[in-house]
């Protein structure tokens, strides 16, 4: 066999290493990453049908706040604990100041500089991650 | 080398994605979303939806639109334009180009890009596990050098050894493989969140040449979102008299409704718009309940996609094409997914565009698959092929067990334990079958050996091992070994994949079409196996109970395995199945029996312990 040849065939079996290392790498990595999105499923297989179904708990709270019904706090209470026992958080906005990484600004109105002044639809976490930011009027300044 | 990340750097949203085992996949954010908002709130280095978010708190240091401003000179007459439209400061810098000015810095806007580029780039490194720094990064067709060198800088500010900038159309193009076609003229309609593109792309040779580009740079999703927000408004104050207009919150929850009707209508021909509560006045709360078809936003947006017409005109005018002459129709952005600009496009052009691909990310998709070429990862992609139809052995009562499912990328290989099916049988025979059908008649007997010398044993207790082991280029090594003795038999089969595409095609068309009476089939032969081998089992229950079954329920169980064994063949499977069910409800009074008297046993046991030593307390007996 010619050197060259020889040479020729060298390069080839590292190229080939190469790619063959590469594959396997992209597959041990996916591999790696299927698990941890399997856990994520896991852990956030309620997101979905949750997202869509907040709408209807704020309208439930909106509905309650008019009507003042006991029989309706309690059943609102009553979801609102099932939720979290499914890993539901509030997003914490009374008297905090304003954070857009938990929080969405609809407004800023006259008020403390940066703080939450009002919370005009509540937000969630859910197991740590934030499926919906809590919208809220933001303090300007006074006299701004 | 390492990855090359392909990023879209879009006026509204960005996106990024990578090439993976010779296949492109989008890179999510660090906040989950497969498309980042390309804002950026400068001082404080936020980019991204928390950035959108405070958008209206902090309008004077939150930058969008960048995009528009990049290469740009200060005195430009659309600079001018935006100067006046936008709430952060656009400024003059050095040589005459635009800048914005933030809290008294200024910052060119490669800068302002660079950070929206630094944040995908750590979400990437982060969602990876590895570190990227090169990058392939698109701009618009009509981007001129210094535009282009403008993006560059961007790049190399946020850390990236920037591959190569490509032109928007030619990634999506590239998205969907049309650098593989020879001499063809492409069409590329991009309607995004805040800007229009029509752009004629000529392919020859693997290179992509664009020919003419046009579009309205303020033309996008949000106008046609505007004028849904505007039509609810005015229904509802024909209702209700009052205009929602200043309120902020009924805006934004409008605004919610208005966009989700608009994606709901891409899909149904009707949807209802509800927003409770959403004002009050002295009568009491107002909810907000209207109906809109697809017709009627059709009709409402009509005057947007009629004004997408003209420049599609003028492109392929300016490119020297008639329509007749464009071979491929490619659509971007995300309005291009309302199937009324669908229809504007194919009735233009006369052709079904290109669809499948998401065209909110077929920009990014398309960088990544040039950065792959780049790497060299696509060039010499290795063409992995797959098994056509299903491999697998025939089983007891003539059933087709799948050992490798059809569609299986290979080289691949499976084994499985079966057993023999007869009492002290010593050989067994493989049959390896090829097709989709439930019984083995019907799939294609590729070969068949025996297996023999398996040690006298009763049935189910020897234990052999069939493996499949398909190689690259479709030849097929089945192997049996008997566990118990390591003897083992092989067949190689060559060109098993063989097959022309119609005889797949008509063997999964025939799978189809016979799948409900071949499963029905399945469960007889199913059933009369599992009636047979409660028949064994109550055989050899008895046979090892011996006396401790009183005579009246042995003859039961004898009575009962008789009736099952002389209609085995010809009962349906619903009658054996009731049979089987009978029989295994008696067999479960062997085991009672059995636990009754073991358990008598047990108390002889103890009545002897007590024998031996009367004064020694038992465990948890009371010792008079």
């Amino acid at each position: 066999m010619s050197t060259h040849k020889k040479e020729n065939l060298k390069e080839k079996v590292l190229e080939l290493e190469a790619s063959w290392k590469r594959a396997l790498a992209d597959y041990q990595n996916l591999q790696k990453r299927v698990i941890e999105e399997r856990i994520q499923i896991g852990a956030h297989a309620n997101e979905m049908l949750l997202r869509k179904m907040l709408p209807v708990l704020d309208n439930l709270e909106k509905i309650e706040e008019h009507l003042n019904d006991s029989g309706l706090k309690i059943t609102i209470k009553e979801f609102k604990q099932i939720l979290k026992e499914s890993g539901l958080l509030e997003v914490e906005t009374d008297q905090k100041d304003f954070n857009p990484h938990e929080m969405e600004a609809t407004d800023a109105i006259e008020g403390e500089k940066n703080k939450v002044l009002k919370t005009l639809q509540k937000g969630y976490f859910l197991n740590g991650k934030l499926i919906r930011p809590a919208r809220v009027l933001v303090g300007r300044g006074i006299g701004e | 080398m390492s990855k090359i990340l392909g990023i879209d750097l879009g006026t509204t949203n960005s996106c990024m994605a990578i090439m993976e085992g010779g296949q492109p996949k989008v890179i999510p954010n660090a906040e989950g979303g497969n498309t980042t908002p390309s804002i950026v709130v400068v001082d404080q280095n936020i980019v991204g939806i928390p950035a959108k978010r405070q958008q209206i708190v902090n309008p004077k240091n939150t930058v969008f639109s960048i995009k528009r401003l990049m290469g740009m000179k200060y005195n430009a007459p659309e600079i001018q334009h935006l100067k006046k439209d936008y709430p952060y400061s656009i400024v003059e810098g050095q040589n005459g180009l635009v800048c914005v000015e933030v809290e008294g810095k200024v910052y060119t806007p490669q800068e302002i890009s660079a950070k929206i580029l630094a944040k995908m780039k750590t979400d990437a490194e982060k969602f990876l596990g590895q570190t990227i720094t090169d990058a392939v990064i698109t701009v618009p067709a009509y981007f001129d050098d210094s535009q282009r060198n403008a993006t560059k800088e961007a790049g190399q500010i946020a850390g990236f050894n920037v591959k190569r900038i490509i032109n928007e159309p030619t990634a999506a193009s590239l998205a969907y493989g049309l650098d593989k076609k020879k001499n063809e003229k492409i069409a590329v309609y991009d309607l995004g969140g805040g800007t229009y593109d029509v752009s004629i792309l000529e392919i020859g040779d693997g290179v992509f040449e664009v020919k003419a580009t046009n579009g309205d740079t303020h033309l996008g999703g949000d106008d046609f979102d505007r004028k849904v927000i505007n039509w609810l408004l005015a229904e509802f104050k024909k209702d209700s008299g009052i205009d929602l207009s200043p309120d902020r919150q009924a805006m934004q929850r409008l605004k919610d409704a208005a966009e989700k009707a608009k994606i709901e209508l891409s899909s149904t021909m009707e949807t209802e718009i509800n927003i409770p509560f959403i004002t009050a006045d002295s009568t009491g709360p107002k909810h907000l309940n209207i109906k809109l078809t697809r017709a009627q936003l059709e009709q409402m947006i009509d005057d947007l996609l009629q004004k997408t017409i003209k420049p599609m005109e003028n492109a392929l005018k300016d490119s020297g094409f008639s329509k007749s002459d464009i071979n491929e129709v490619v659509m971007v952005g995300g309005m291009t997914r309302m199937p009324k600009v669908n229809e504007i496009v194919k009735n233009f052009f006369g052709k079904e565009p290109h669809k499948g691909i998401n065209p909110d990310e077929v920009v990014g998709v398309g960088a990544a698959i040039q950065g792959g070429v780049l790497a060299g990862d696509v060039k010499d992609v290795l063409l992995l092929d797959v098994t056509p139809l299903t491999l697998g052995i025939e089983t007891l009562g003539g059933v087709s067990t799948p050992l490798i499912k059809r569609n299986t990328t290979i080289p691949t290989s499976a084994n499985q334990v079966f057993s023999t099916a007869a009492d002290n049988q010593t050989s067994v025979e493989i049959n390896v079958l090829q097709g989709e059908r439930e019984m083995a008649a019907d799939n294609k007997s590729l070969g068949r050996f025996m297996l023999d010398g398996i040690p006298p044993a009763p049935r189910g207790v020897p234990q052999v091992e069939v493996k499949f082991d398909l190689d690259a280029n479709g030849i097929l090594n089945v192997t049996a070994k008997d566990k118990a003795t390591n003897k083992e038999q092989k067949i190689t089969i060559q060109g098993g994949t063989g097959l022309s595409k119609d005889a797949v095609e008509k063997m999964v068309r025939e799978a189809e079409s016979h799948s409900s009476e071949d499963k029905k089939r399945r469960e007889d032969a199913e059933a009369r196996n599992l009636a047979d081998s409660l028949c064994y089992t109550a055989e050899k229950s008895l046979r090892d109970a011996g006396d401790k079954v009183p005579s009246d329920l042995k003859k039961e169980i004898e009575d009962k395995v008789k009736s099952i064994r002389d209609v085995l063949q010809t009962a349906s499977s619903e009658d054996l199945k009731q049979k089987t069910q009978d029989l295994s409800l008696s067999l479960q009074k062997i085991g009672q029996y059995m636990y009754g008297s073991n358990n008598q046993d047990k108390d002889d046991g103890k009545d002897k312990d007590k024998d031996k030593n009367p004064n020694e307390p038992v465990e948890g007996e009371v010792v008079e």
